[in-house]
């Protein structure tokens, strides 16, 4: 009771601005609305681990020294670096997508949703986003450092464990968080395949209602909070990490 | 393996070694007892350092023979072996090179822990030993930027000591300390010395090594040139170059000194 | 030992950046050769696709004029003294630098006319002017925060020694603290240039006839899965032929400026 209550004075309050929010009292745009901010919330939470855990990979073939293993990731990087994540997501749904489908016997039996290129193609690019990021921080760790953990009797993975990862990690977190900003814009590119994101859901309210100006407040200010908290962890993490007297 | 002659724990016989074009070491043989403290002697770019890196396994000469405590060091082929190695011989660097994100007592546990497979408490407990040896028992906590150079090079003395190894090599360990904390470093290696660990010590401190070593070498342009004992060396050399570098030097202004402490 | 395995890679990395220029290209002619029904059908598109992508560089071009210019005086604006000119520029900054360009697109899209009426003419507003400000909003939040940036990075002792060589403020700021200015913040607008560049591609999104656009018109005219394929990777090629080099020139610049 009371909630309905709030959302009308809200409606209320903010028609009188001159801004129409007068969907949020229907169930089924409001749901839709809804549902938008929570697949993007959903898209960031899923998309962050997976591309810090690819983009470590990645950075582990690159600095591996090993030809064919740093070439082809190389080449991924530099692709997809240089090309708009966009036509690599339409890319992907309509070329790699269909080529499943063949594989699988038809579409109907293709378990690869759109929600599932967004994650692929995003997350991947983020990862080689982060890879160059790690792979610079790995290649700033003094060589003299590293043959002391030589000279102590570490093995080559050791030393990439205890001493070139911890400190390539500090070294490049200001990248990565910067990468992470811009994971979250990218969420919105499901929107070219219909991931009904918060682009995606909004479309679908103000096509009906003519409010652009009301949605793209809501959105603007959705996207600098989740950037804000973002940067903010990314500070956090930063500080904690913090080593007294080593240079960041 | 000749076992009868031996107290010898290191034996380099003949030891070649080029980085590209350039010709470091040409023939290098030189024999450590154990127990003693051997100084390595002689202008910059002498190969003084690289000696070190031989026995050590971080670089491979090109022919030689390399032997410590009866391990063929030139015939190791895997890393594995040379890991294994690296555990037996600790080795002290110019810029201490600790790990910047590791606490003091990190630094000294985690070689151990790690690679020993020593049981914590039990490395922090030598660790906390060995700070006491170096006196920074209160810097446990403390992180490696937050010390002086002096001090950093003291815990990487410790750091190489918990591996308990059977010899200690230490490269140019002062040259880059304020001149103020030279002193309480050499004093921290003058105790090691006198407790009997075997080490081997490329030095720019002649005075120093004048006091501690057992055998001093003289190296110039990738070759001994002379060695003998600090007294012949430094007093009754018979080759004109080493007397004209030991004189040269101690011309040189005040010599550092670990004595006044 | 180390050297050995240190240089190898270098070299053959070093081989591989340079093939990156024409491999895409390559790929696309080597196949169109191969296959030739392919290439002739590409090859009828190809006019149909070239006017596309002049769309998106004039997308961008347009946008990085105007976010250059509005981005310079609003970084210039982010340290003036006076807050309540200060304030709004910094929220406008802080806001826009955190949105997702295609949010920014759809707003300018929707938002804006279709026509706009200057002294009783109606103008025609169209979308890719819509979309060159969708972009250029992002990139002047972007270009604010490097001005500010190179400007703060200017040691005031700079000022100082000049003023005690007998410059005068203007001479000073143009001979010395501007060509320091842009030189510091050369690489990173490049980076903006070359982001602005790819979301162009945003702008099929709404509609406005650009490359991506173009080569899905063509893909869905052709109804062939290998011209579909194709007509992507001449899209990739397209942007990468464009956006690799700045990409390297830009990590050029940083390495000499670091080391400088």
């Amino acid at each position: 009771m009371q909630d309905i209550n709030l959302t009308d004075l809200f409606v209320s309050l903010t028609g009188r601005l001159g801004l129409n929010y007068e969907f949020l009292a229907t169930g089924y745009e409001a749901q839709i609305w809804r549902d938008g901010f929570i697949t993007t919330l959903y898209l960031i939470a899923l998309l962050i681990p997976v591309s810090l855990v690819a983009g470590l990979l990645f950075a582990a073939c690159l600095t591996s020294g090993r030809v064919w293993l740093s070439t082809p990731v190389r080449a991924f990087v530099e692709i997809t670096r240089n090309t708009p994540t966009l036509v690599q997501l339409m890319f992907s749904f309509l070329v790699l997508n269909t080529f499943v489908s063949d594989l699988v016997g038809g579409a109907q039996n293709n378990p690869l949703s759109p929600f599932f290129w967004v994650v692929a193609v995003v997350g991947l690019h983020i990862a080689a986003l982060h890879a160059e990021a790690i792979r610079a921080g790995i290649e700033a760790v003094p060589a003299s450092t590293v043959e002391a953990a030589r000279g102590v009797g570490f093995s080559q993975l050791q030393i990439l464990q205890y001493v070139q990862v911890p400190l390539a990690f500090r070294a490049s977190l200001p990248a990565i968080v910067n990468n992470l900003i811009n994971l979250v814009k990218l969420t919105t590119v499901g929107n070219a395949i219909a991931v009904s994101e918060i682009t995606y859901a909004s479309i679908m309210v103000w096509t009906q209602r003519d409010n652009v100006v009301s949605m793209m407040i809501v959105i603007l200010a959705f996207f600098s909070l989740i950037n804000l908290v973002v940067a903010r962890i990314g500070l956090w993490v930063e500080r904690r990490l913090a080593v007294p007297g080593y240079g960041l | 393996m000749n076992i009868s002659a031996d107290n010898a724990i290191v034996r380099l016989e003949d030891v070649h070694l080029s980085f590209g074009q350039t010709e470091v070491l040409k023939g290098i043989d030189l024999t450590v007892n154990r127990g003693d403290a051997v100084s390595i002697i002689g202008p910059s770019g002498s190969g003084k350092s690289t000696i070190l890196r031989c026995i050590n396994a971080l670089v491979q000469p090109q022919s030689g023979r390399i032997t410590v405590n009866r391990t063929r060091v030139d015939q190791l082929t895997r890393e594995s072996e040379r890991i294994a190695l690296r555990k037996r011989v600790g080795i002290v660097f110019q810029q201490y090179n600790l790990f910047p994100h590791l606490t003091v007592l990190d630094n000294i546990v985690l070689a151990p822990t790690r690679i020993l497979g020593t049981d914590r408490r039990e490395a922090e407990k030598l660790a906390r030993e060995l700070l006491e040896k170096v006196r920074l028992a209160e810097k446990a906590n403390a992180y490696p930027g937050q010390l002086s150079g002096g001090q950093q090079q003291r815990v990487a003395i410790a750091r190489a000591l918990a591996m308990k190894p059977e010899l200690v090599l230490f490269d140019e360990v002062t040259s880059a300390l304020d001149p103020e904390t030279v002193g309480e470093v050499l004093w921290v290696i003058r105790d090691l010395i006198r407790d009997g660990m075997t080490s081997i010590l490329v030095t720019h401190e002649m005075r120093f090594a004048e006091e501690i070593s057992d055998t001093v070498v003289f190296t110039e342009n990738g070759r001994i040139i002379d060695q003998g004992s600090p007294e012949q060396i430094f007093h009754s050399a018979d080759n004109p170059r080493v007397r004209q570098f030991v004189s040269g030097l101690s011309g040189r202004g005040p010599v550092r000194d670990g004595e006044g402490i | 030992m180390t050297a050995a395995t240190l240089f190898q890679p270098r070299r053959s990395s070093k081989i591989l950046r340079n093939v990156g220029f024409v491999a895409l290209p390559l790929l696309v002619l080597v196949w169109s050769l191969a296959d030739l029904t392919l290439g002739r059908e590409l090859l009828e598109w190809i006019p149909y696709l070239a006017s596309g992508f002049a769309m998106n560089i004039l997308i961008a071009l347009c946008a990085m004029v105007l976010g250059t210019l509005v981005g310079v005086l609003f970084g210039i604006l982010e340290l003036v003294p006076y807050r309540l000119l200060r304030y709004p520029v910094v929220a406008y900054v802080q806001i826009f630098r955190n949105a997702p360009h295609l949010v920014l697109i759809f707003a300018t899209t929707y938002i804006f006319p279709f026509e706009i009426v200057v002294f009783g003419n109606y103008l025609p507003f169209p979308d890719w002017v819509k979309a060159v400000i969708g972009l250029a909003i992002p990139a002047s939040a972007y270009i604010a925060e490097i001005t500010r940036g190179a400007i703060l990075s200017i040691p005031t002792t700079q000022w100082e020694a000049a003023k005690g060589l007998g410059f005068s403020r203007n001479q000073t700021l143009r001979r010395i603290i501007l060509p320091q200015c842009l030189r510091r913040s050369l690489p990173p607008w490049m980076n903006v240039a070359a982001s602005i560049t790819m979301g162009t591609a945003l702008a099929s999104l709404v509609g406005v006839h650009e490359l991506l656009h173009a080569a899905t018109d063509a893909s869905t005219a052709v109804r062939r899965l290998d011209f579909t394929v194709i007509a992507y990777i001449v899209v990739m090629a397209a942007f990468f032929t464009l956006c690799y080099p700045i990409a390297r020139l830009t990590r050029r610049l940083e390495r000499r400026f670091n080391a400088a």
